[in-house]
Formats: structure tokens, sequence, C-alpha cells
């Protein structure tokens, strides 16, 4: 018996350690505040190749985004996956249905994402499931045999950063249960980009790409790079060399006319500057003729390898580049392409009219509707890819950030009707990376580009940037500075900046001096420092292979005596007397592999000597986790990594309040601890699995801010009921968060301006958010909320939340609207606000009754007096019941018309003195009601119910004391309501008594009475 | 005791190997719900008010078995029809004008083609002739579901034939519907998914109905309708599905 109590108690017993957080998340959603003025980069597009309506769009770390209006308006269709996006492909057989998506983008920066395999859906994309390669990291192409839905091949790049067998050519004939790997050439040379001839599927080209990336290097090219052709459905596989360069070759890009196959094109990074270009053959590939070495063909063949070929002449192509180009000579020449974002990814034509073109950039896509001259943007694909994230402390607060390829920005949280594109505003140029406000002065902006070629201070206000980069002095070694350099401002000095070469510099005068108060904190490794050769075949020193740099600086929020940095190449240092002396403490970490990227340190406000240190290695082709927590600055570290967390991770916040709550920043989402890291949950409540690169709290709004590097900024903007979550909550049917005072928003506006192909943000509600939590989903009987004042007085019903978890009741501060009278057309009066005060939330669940005592006060900024509030609330509630006293007037004439018209009817010949009583009721009414017109231009002239709701509407709305204006208006209306009141008093002790009297005289049993006001407003 | 043990384990480990085919989960979710007594159930009248920022909006919604059906809103004291669908025609009031407007040929012949769904698709999904697939199984919200596409006459949108999919989360342990989910085919929302959520299921004459119903965009605000009472095979103004005339 006692192993049976056991085992029920082992069932049902809940601790925080087996909690399950991810199931008690709730209605506790992401808020996306994009932006999508700038996008982001995408990395493919395919066109439904019947319907121009439908769009497929792959970004690059922003997933994939479906547009069924010819591309206006676009939708994420893959949240749930990972949302790097190597190739799409529409299935030809099933395009309505049928889509495969490669994830791992093949645009090789330093920067990109990786994937996690191939994906298909067969509903349009509504629900995708993982079809194998798992391994391959990246793929770079999806051919789809034409007539056979159950070919596929799939050119796998396969891994970056390290050696992998896992990539070549892998073709499936079962529709994706089975792979086999039918074409490899070796361990660093992947397949870029494979074609079909639509007119025979069973020849292929394939191209082989031998490529590495490291932190510090990138090669492009070697002697296995190379061109193949298949005509057996990939059995076997010949390499193409009659008329292409010999030797070592890099990057290939491929195309085939569909219009004539046997027309191939080749772009070739070659060896020999001379023999780099384009290729054309015109017979299948058995021969080739070099064409043209132009700029735009030939720049970072790893970024821009792609060629298009218009689907209606072979002569017409347009090949990927800096700012793209296309010819139409088969070749001979090429124009640039209009303007748009530079660095074009891909070129896709409309099958059915190849002046509409699309393009993949840096910033988005764009669309042609006159082949490729003149550029129009999507502004609805919010794919921004942010590096970093910080915010100020204003109302409501900004966000500041920089993004691949597309500057620094700073835009507010909310903004009248939400946050448009008009709302953000440039900080910096380049590549954006960290910013920073002045964190006394929001005007004072901190931004940077690349590898620190540019730091800048921007004072907004005065529109006056001074470039504030340390540079070396006398004596000094050259500065190395990240690609993404490290610099942040001080939390104990304001004008006080820190900046991360090799050497931790300081500031004290925001920027304008610096002082070096480290030794070199890297490894210094000079094999790691030959950038100037990085690139392979293309020469490519753009600082983006920078290292043994300074990447992580953390001054402690209790002391400006212990500074923690971390370097890319591995090391994690220390200082406890403000640089004086400083300790390499990465010794001290164990299970960590030798320089391993220390991404980010994060200096714990709960003790000195806490911090929290985060590692990756996926540059040295390691994509687990390392996380660790030191209690003891430094000298003992303890991983706080499980195995729910599947991959790399780059950033980590902990809440300012809550020690056991920490938020981290994968490369496949957001996590979340409440145990302190010994279980973690995705959190994917709006929130894509897309890559974080930096978390940061607002610690007075208690928002999370992620800087995602594909989906813009996403903010929780409340995370303090993550605070309360425990073990102890599951034991109670319904239990209440401490969420108990709430400030009135009173402010109004007139909304936006942007149009409905843009990306606006939601604002973050600004109605009180009452918050409790359920054990478990109420499914069963009735469940409802209510608000009442202190003296039981019912205020207004509410929307009460059923879901597992966190539940929020929102609510308005609106008490309940008057009962406005009938009329022919509507006329409204919304309900008045509640007064400052402690108010009761009831929840009813089945039985059961659960009530929350809150308060709701005025904002501290308000500027309105008590007596103006005061004055205002006496008169709107006069006129709240002016409005139902007319109501009822209006109410009651109509039911003795009614009863009047119905004795009429009766009649054989009409009664005189009851057409009489009719006609006075019409004519009272008129005065009360509009009786004719519409809602539109065919309204009547407004009578006393209108004009009685205008006044109302306008005191009601505006917190502060009527005007004089407001008071004569509604002094006159009463003027005219009491004639009208008059009129009927008179009627009642006249034609409507005589005909009281009728009706009893026509049948004694009869007792006619009009409800009562009660009644009148029950119903 | 020794006996009892393994019993316990079995029923653990049958529990959870033993795979339930779609028809099956379905018929489970059939049998939740009031199975057989449904076919009594002629017509459902629910009614509740409506609180839209404190100001209360009575609303009437009647669904036939027949599949006719119209919502009505009273508003300033006047009743009007949101929505309605006479067997034939779908139609609606326009509050510009407060007059009657027929919906589009397209919504109509929609709504023809979905008119014997009462009460709802899944329900009767092999009778209606329409395709139930299990995805699997998914949380919503915390709570384990199955996720159950149904894939239904195919809609007309925009002159063109489109698919017409559903998609159903049953709670697993309840066995009733959690959740509902649909993509938008027009307007500005298009290509959005559309969730309907359930909960504050009755039973109500052998039947169980879900009191609650909070409908929204995937990821965005959702607004609950609670309904107050809910009445069937009541007497109803069948003129109250008809084109007022003109």
């Amino acid at each position: 018996m006692q192993c049976l109590l056991l085992l029920c108690s082992a069932a049902f017993a809940y601790s925080q350690e087996t909690l399950n957080a991810g199931d008690y998340f709730g209605d506790l959603k992401a808020r996306h505040l994009g932006p999508a003025l700038m996008s982001g980069r995408i990395s493919d597009i395919e066109l439904h190749p019947k319907n121009p309506r439908i769009v497929l769009v792959g970004a690059a770390g922003g997933g994939i985004w479906k547009s069924q209006d010819g591309g206006v308006k676009f939708n994420p269709v893959f949240d749930a996956h990972c949302q790097s996006i190597g190739a799409l492909a529409i299935d030809p057989n099933d395009p309505d249905n049928t889509y495969w998506a490669g994830t791992g983008e093949t645009w090789t920066r330093n920067s990109v994402s990786a994937g996690d395999g191939i994906y298909k859906t067969t509903d349009g994309g509504k629900n995708w499931i993982r079809s194998g390669l798992e391994k391959t990291d990246r793929i770079a192409a999806i051919q789809i045999h034409p007539r056979n839905s159950s070919v596929v091949y799939v050119a796998a790049l396969g891994a970056l950063w390290g050696n992998s067998d896992d990539r070549g050519v892998y073709k499936t004939e079962d529709g994706g249960k089975t792979w086999n790997r039918i074409f490899f050439v070796n361990n660093t040379t992947g397949c870029s980009e494979i074609i079909m001839d639509p007119a025979n599927p069973e020849v292929l080209y394939a191209a082989f790409w031998e490529f590495r990336r490291t932190a510090y290097s990138f090669q492009s090219g070697g002697n296995n790079s190379a061109l193949y052709k298949s005509s057996d459905g990939g059995k076997t596989w010949n390499k193409l060399e009659s008329g292409l360069p010999k030797g070592k070759m890099g990057r290939i890009a491929l195309a085939l006319a569909p219009s004539n196959t046997s027309v191939v094109y080749a772009v070739i990074e070659a060896e020999k500057k001379e023999e780099k270009g384009l290729y054309r053959s015109d017979d299948a590939g058995k021969t080739w003729k070099f064409l043209n070495g132009d700029f735009e063909l030939t720049v970072r063949p790893f970024y821009f390898s792609r060629i298009s070929v218009d689907p209606a002449n072979p002569d017409i192509i347009a090949k990927c580049g800096l700012s793209g180009s296309i010819s139409r000579d088969g070749g001979k020449t090429f124009r640039n392409l209009g303007s748009m974002h530079p660095d074009i990814h891909d070129i896709v034509f409309d099958r059915s009219n190849s002046d509409k073109m699309f393009f993949a950039t840096d910033g988005g896509v764009y669309r042609s509707l006159d082949g490729g001259s003149s550029m129009e943007m999507v502004e609805c694909l919010p794919v921004s890819q942010f590096y970093h994230v910080s915010h100020d402390n204003r109302e409501p607060y900004y966000v500041y950030g920089g993004l691949q390829d597309n500057n620094s920005w700073v835009g507010p949280s909310e903004s009248p009707g939400g946050v448009e594109p008009g709302d953000w505003e440039p900080v910096g140029r380049g590549d954006g990376f960290r910013v920073y406000p002045h964190p006394n002065d929001p005007n004072i902006v901190y931004s940077e580009m690349q590898g620190a070629e540019v730091m800048w201070r921007y004072d907004i206000k005065k529109q006056e940037i001074k470039l504030i980069k340390p540079y070396p002095g006398e004596g000094s070694p050259k500065l190395r500075f990240n690609w993404n350099a490290a610099f942040t401002t001080s939390k104990h000095h304001p004008d006080r900046l820190y900046a991360g070469s090799q050497f931790l510099h300081v500031s004290e005068d925001r920027g304008a001096a610096w002082k070096i108060i480290s030794p070199d904190l890297s490894t210094n490794n000079k094999s790691k420092q030959n950038q100037e050769a990085s690139g392979g075949l293309s020469a490519d020193n753009s600082g983006a292979e920078n290292h043994c740099t300074i990447f992580t600086i953390a001054e402690s929020p209790l002391t400006d005596q212990v500074i923690w940095v971390g370097t890319d190449d591995g090391n994690l240092q220390l200082t406890t007397d403000g640089g004086k002396t400083w300790n390499n403490l990465v010794k001290n970490i164990p299970g960590l592999p030798p320089n391993t990227w220390c991404y980010h340190v994060e200096a714990s406000v709960h003790g000195k000597g806490i911090a929290y240190a985060v590692f990756e290695g996926h540059t040295q082709n390691d994509y687990r986790p390392y996380v660790y927590k030191t209690n003891d600055f430094g000298k003992t570290w303890q991983s706080i990594v499980t195995s729910e967390i599947t991959t790399f991770v780059r950033s980590l916040q902990e809440d300012y309040q809550n020690p056991d709550l920490l938020f981290l920043g994968a490369e496949n989402g957001l996590y979340i601890t409440l145990n302190g890291g010994k279980s973690w949950s995705v959190f994917s409540n709006n929130f894509p699995r897309v890559a974080v690169h930096y978390l940061e709290l607002h610690p007075t709004k208690n928002a999370l801010l992620a800087a995602t590097h594909g989906r813009g900024i996403i903010v929780l903007d409340d995370i303090s009921p993550l605070r309360k979550i425990n073990a102890s909550l599951l034991n109670s049917n319904l239990s209440f968060f401490d969420s108990d005072v709430f400030v009135i928003d009173e402010k109004s506006n007139f909304g936006g301006r942007s149009q409905e192909n843009q990306f606006v943000a939601s604002n973050p509600t600004s109605r009180a958010q009452i918050r409790y939590f359920l054990p478990k989903r109420h499914m069963f009987g009735k469940m409802t909320a209510e608000i009442h004042d202190l003296q039981g007085n019912l205020v207004t019903k509410a929307d009460a939340g059923k879901l597992k978890g966190i539940n929020t009741i929102e609510w308005g501060f609106n008490a309940t609207a008057p009962k406005v009278a009938k009329g022919k057309s509507l006329s409204f009066a919304g309900a008045p606000t509640v007064k400052a005060g402690k108010y009761l939330l009831k929840i009813t669940k089945g039985n059961e009754v659960f009530e929350k005592q809150i308060e709701v006060v005025y904002g501290k900024n308000s500027g309105f007096t008590p007596a103006e509030r005061e004055e205002q609330q006496q008169v709107t509630k006069q006129l709240f019941d002016f409005i139902q006293d007319l109501a009822y007037l209006v109410f009651t004439i109509e039911k003795w018309e009614e009863k009047a018209n119905d004795f009429q009817q009766k009649q054989t010949k009409p009664n005189a003195g009851v057409a009489g009583l009719l006609n006075e009721l019409s004519s009272i009414k008129n005065i009360l009601v509009v009786t004719t017109g519409d809602n539109y231009v065919g309204t009547a002239e407004p009578k006393l119910r209108e004009k009685l709701n205008d006044v109302y509407g306008s005191i009601n709305a505006y917190p502060g004391a009527p005007s004089s204006t407001q008071k004569e208006n509604i002094l006159s209306l009463q003027k005219q309501f009491a004639e009208a009141k008059a009129r009927f008093a008179k009627a009642e002790s006249g034609s409507i008594q005589t005909f009281r009297k009728l009706l009893e005289k026509n049948n004694p049993a009869e007792t006619f009475k009009v409800p009562d006001f009660g009644e009148y407003l029950k119903m | 005791m020794k006996k009892l043990i393994p019993f316990l384990f079995t029923l653990v480990i049958a529990s959870t190997v033993k795979a339930q085919s779609v028809d099956e989960i379905i018929q489970s979710y059939c049998q939740a719900v009031g199975g057989k007594n449904w076919d009594a159930v002629k017509n459902m009248r629910l009614k509740t008010n409506l609180n839209q920022g404190g100001t209360t909006i009575p609303v009437e919604v009647v669904m036939m078995a027949d599949g006719r059906s119209y919502t009505q809103i009273t508003f300033n004291g006047n009743t009007m029809t949101m929505r309605a669908f006479d067997g034939q025609k779908s139609w609606g009031t326009n509050f510009m004008t407060m007059a009657a407007e027929e919906e589009s040929a397209e919504e109509s012949e929609n709504s023809r083609r979905t008119a014997a769904e009462f009460p709802n698709a899944l329900m009767h999904y092999k009778k209606l002739g329409y395709t139930a697939s299990l995805l699997g199984t998914e949380k919503v919200d915390g709570t384990e579901c199955y996720k159950i596409k149904l894939e239904k006459k195919t809609m007309l949108v925009e002159g063109k034939e489109i698919p017409n999919i559903e998609f159903h989360y049953l709670d697993k342990e309840s066995k009733v519907i959690l959740m509902s989910e649909s993509e938008l085919p027009s307007g500005e929302m298009k290509g959005k998914l559309s969730q309907e959520k359930y909960s504050d299921y009755q039973e109500l004459n052998g039947v169980m109905v879900a009191f609650s119903n909070a409908s929204g965009i995937k990821d965005g605000p959702s607004q609950t309708v609670q309904f107050e009472k809910v009445e069937m095979n009541v007497q109803v103004d069948e003129n109250k599905f008809n084109f007022p005339k003109k």
C-alpha cells in the first residue's frame, strides 16, 4: 500500500523543480514592435506558377511569409519553426497546397542563422511537418519533379562552420519520408545550387562550393568547387568543363531559360580575375562561353550568387548583386536595376507577366511592374534583424537598437494609433549594433557602425553629431574592435561610457576623451588576426571577421568597481577595483570548450559577486548552449543549462525582483525559467522561434525587450505575473496576482496615419489588467466577472479569462452607459469613467466566488484639480440622468402611441379625440428624438436626444471642468426638455386621461399601465 | 497489492500507447456533448447582453437545424438584424441607412454549402461528405488537445473555388472542442487565422452547449460572448430569417 501511495504522490505532487512553466503562460502574450520600415534580409522568393496572387517570401532570419493579394500584404506562416530560411519551393503539381521549405540561410555572412532541416506543408502553409535532413544546417535549393510530387531534389549546402558529411544532393522518391544522398563531393564542399530542366526532369545541373567560415576568417573556393550535370535523375553526374575556368572555383550561380532549356547560364567565382563572371551555354551545358565580368556579376559571390531568366525570353537575365543588374541581350551587356535597398539575394519574374518582378534584398522585398526599372517596397514585413536593444525611461519609453545593414534606430514603445513607420528615427548609419541613450538625457544617443569604424554621439534635439570612437595613442598597438563592437553606458556615472577593443576604454565626458583601463584582455592570438587575407578567391575584408576583441562589458549595478568583460575568443575577465587589476576567470568554468565566444555577462542586481555568463560556440561548429552562474565573483561556476534548451544561446536577462526568474535568448527563441535554471520552457505566445540576440528588462515597466535577428523588437509588456508563479498556485482553484493599483489613462488623440499595407505595431493596453491564475483551464459551468463598488453596486461586467495559468481581466475604467431613447437613427452615449477609488472584482466560477479589491487612481501628471474633476463628474452624472429621463419619456410616449394606434385600428371610424392625442404625442416626440433620416448624409436635423448626447459626450470625454459654453448649452437643453415634459404632463392630465377612460369604458377589465422607470431600465 | 501496481502500470501504459483514430476521437467528442440527443434539437436560441465598453447591447442568435439563422442586436431600442440566412440568401443591415441589404452572391452560395452542418460540421462530418484527419496533439494555452483537420466542401471566394478547411482542437481530457480555427478567405485580414475558443459548457436537454465563445485573430486580442440564456426547440418568428420586403 505504501508503494501505491508513493506512486500516487509522485504522480500528482508538483514542485517548483517539476513545474512546466510553459503550460502556465496563459494569456501572457508578446507584442511585435517591428519595425518594418527598413524590413530585413530576404533570402528567397517563390511565386505560384498559375495564380499571381500567391507569393511566398523566405526571410534570412524571419521565417516564411505568404501573400494572397499579389504581394501587397503578407502573413507569417512558419512561426512555430526555425526562422532561418534557405530555400522555398512550390510543388507545380499541387501549387495551391504543397510547399517545401529548406531551413538555414545560404547567404553565408558572419551573422547568418542555421537551419534544422526541410519542412513540407500540404495545406498552403497552415501546418508544416519537418521532413528530414535535420543535420544539413542550410539548404540552398529545392527542385520538385513537375509530374511526380514524390520526387524532390535538395541542394544541401551543409555546415558553414565545420566539416560535415550532411551535404550534397539529396533525393526523395516518397514525398520526403526517406532521403538518399545521391551526390556527395566531400565534407567541406556543399551543393550551393540545383536546377532542373522542366522539359526533361531527368536533367539536373548542380553547383558545388568549397567554403568555410570561422569567427576570424572566411574562405570561398577550392579545387572541389565545380559544376555538374546529371541526365538520369541524379544517378550519375558529369563534371562540366568545356569553356569553363580551370583551377580553383568558388560559388556558382546557375539558371536555365524556361523558354529554351538548352540555354543555361552560370556566374562563376574563378581563381583568375579575368575568368570571373557570366558564362552561357547554348547546348545544355556541353560547351560554355564567357560573356561578361562586370562588377555586379562578380561582386561578393558568397552573398549574391543567384541569376534568373525571364520565363518568356531566354536573353533577358537578371543577376543579384550589390544593386542587381539586368541584361536584355543574352548577357552581353547589363544595366543596374532600379533603386532599392542594396544587396540583392533573389529575383523572380511573374510567369504570366515578366514585367512584374520581385526582389529579395537586405532591406526587404521590392516589387517592380516595369521589368525592374521602378521599385516599390513591401512595407509590411517586420523581419528586421536587430543585434541589440536598450531603452530609456521616458513615458512612454523608447527603444533603441541597431540592425544588420539597416542603420540604428530609436522608436517609441507606443504611439497614437500604434507604432508606425514614421515614429522611428535613425540614430546611426551602416550596419547598426549597440545603441544607448544617455541615462539622464534621452536626446543624447550613442551609436556605432560595423567594427566601430565610427561611433557617434548624436544630440537629437540640436541635430548635432559628434564622432567619438577611441583612437590609438602614441605607442599604442592597432585597436581591434569586433564587427559588433562592445560599448555601454554606466549605471553609476551618467556621463561615463565603456568601449571594448582588445582593451577596455573608459570615457568620463560622453565619449570626448578616452583612457584605457585594462591590458589586452583577449588571447591576442596572432593567427586569428589576418583579416586582410579573408575571403578566399574573392577578397572580403569587411570587418566582419575581426577577432580577439572584447565583446561584452558588464558593470555591476551595485558598484562601479566590479566590471566583467567577455571576449570573442573565449576569455572572461573581471576587475573588482575599477580596472586596476584583472583576473581571467575562464579557467574556473567547468565543461566549457576553449575559445568559446563569451557573448554576454549579466552582472546581477542581487549581489555584487553574482553574475551569469553566456558563451556560444557556433563559430566553432558547436551548437550546444553554455550558461553559467557564479555567486563568488567567478571563483566557481555552475551550469544552468538543461536538455530543454536545444541549441546555442546568446543572451540572458535576470529579473530584478525574483532571482529565480531568468530569460534566455537562444538561436531558436526565448526560454524562461522560474526556478533559477533547474528547468526551462520555450515562450511561444506570439513569440516565433527566432534568434534572440539580446534581452533587456525595463525596471519600472517590467517589460522584457527582445532584440531578435529576424522579427524586429518583440516585447513582453509586463512579466510581473511570472514572478509569482509557483507550485503552490496549483492547489487553489483561482489565485489573484498582486496587481491592485491602476492608473486611469486619460490620454486622447486622433490616432495614426498609416496605410493598410504598412506594418503598425499595436500599443500596449492602457486598461487595468487584473491578473489571476487558474491551475486548469475552465471548461464546464459558468464563469463570469463583474466589477462592483465597495457599496456592492454593479459598476460593469467584464470578460473573465479561462485559460490554464495566467489570465487577465482588462477593464477600461468604464461604468455602465446610460440608456438612450429610441429614435429613427442611432445616437451614442458612452459609459462614464469611474472615479478614483476602490472597487471589487468578483469572479464567479461555478458555485465559487472569488473577490479581489483593486484601487483606481489618477495619473500624477494629469493636470486636473480635484475640484475640476468633481465638477466634471457631477455634470456628467447630471447629464447621465437627463439622458435616461428623456429616454423614459420617449418610451412612455411610444407606449401610449402604441395603445392609441391599436385602439384606432379596432374602430370602424377613427376616434377624433384619440387622433388628437396621437398628434400631440407625435408632436412632443418630434422635439425629443429624430423620427426620420438615416445615420449618414440622410441624417435628420438633430433633436433633443442628439444634442444632449453630443454635449454629454464632450463633457464625459474630458476629465476637466465643463466650459461655460457647455453649461449654457445644458441649460438650454434642460429648458427645452422641461417644456416637452410640461406638454406631456398636460396631455397626461388631459387627452391621455380621456383616452384611459375610453379604454376602461370599452373594456372594464383592462388595466393599461406603462412600466415605471425602474422597470424600464431593466428592460 | 502485488497485483494492483502492475495493473495500474498496465492501465497507464495502455492509455498512452493506444492510438485513437480520428473517427474514434470525433465519436468521443460527439458522445461527450450529447450524441443522439442532438437529433431532437430543431433549433437553438442564444441570448446575451454584450458589454461594449459599458454599453449594453442585447443580442439574440437563432440557429435552425435546417441551416437558417439570424443574429439580431438591439441598440437605442431599435432591433436590427446583423446577419441572417433564409436558406437561400444571406443578408444584413446597412448601419448607415438602417436598411436591409443582400450579401454578395458568393456569400449566399457559401452559406448554402454549409447549411446542413447544424449544430456543427465536426459532428456530422461523414454525412456531410467532409474529410477529417488527425494532425496530432498540440497544446492550446497549455492544455493538451487533439488537432483535427476538417476539409469541407470548397468555398467560392473572389470568383475562385478555394479549400474550406477548419481545424478543431479537442481537449484530450474532457473530449469537447476547446478551439476552432480557420483561415479568413477575404477582406482586410485575408490569410490570417481566425480562432474561436469555447468554454462554460453546460448541459441542456441532454446535450452540452458552450455558453462562452472568445473569438479573435490568432495572437491578437479576442472578444468574449458569454451567453446568458440558451433555449432549444423554441417557437421562432419565421419572418426574421427572410429579407424584409421593401
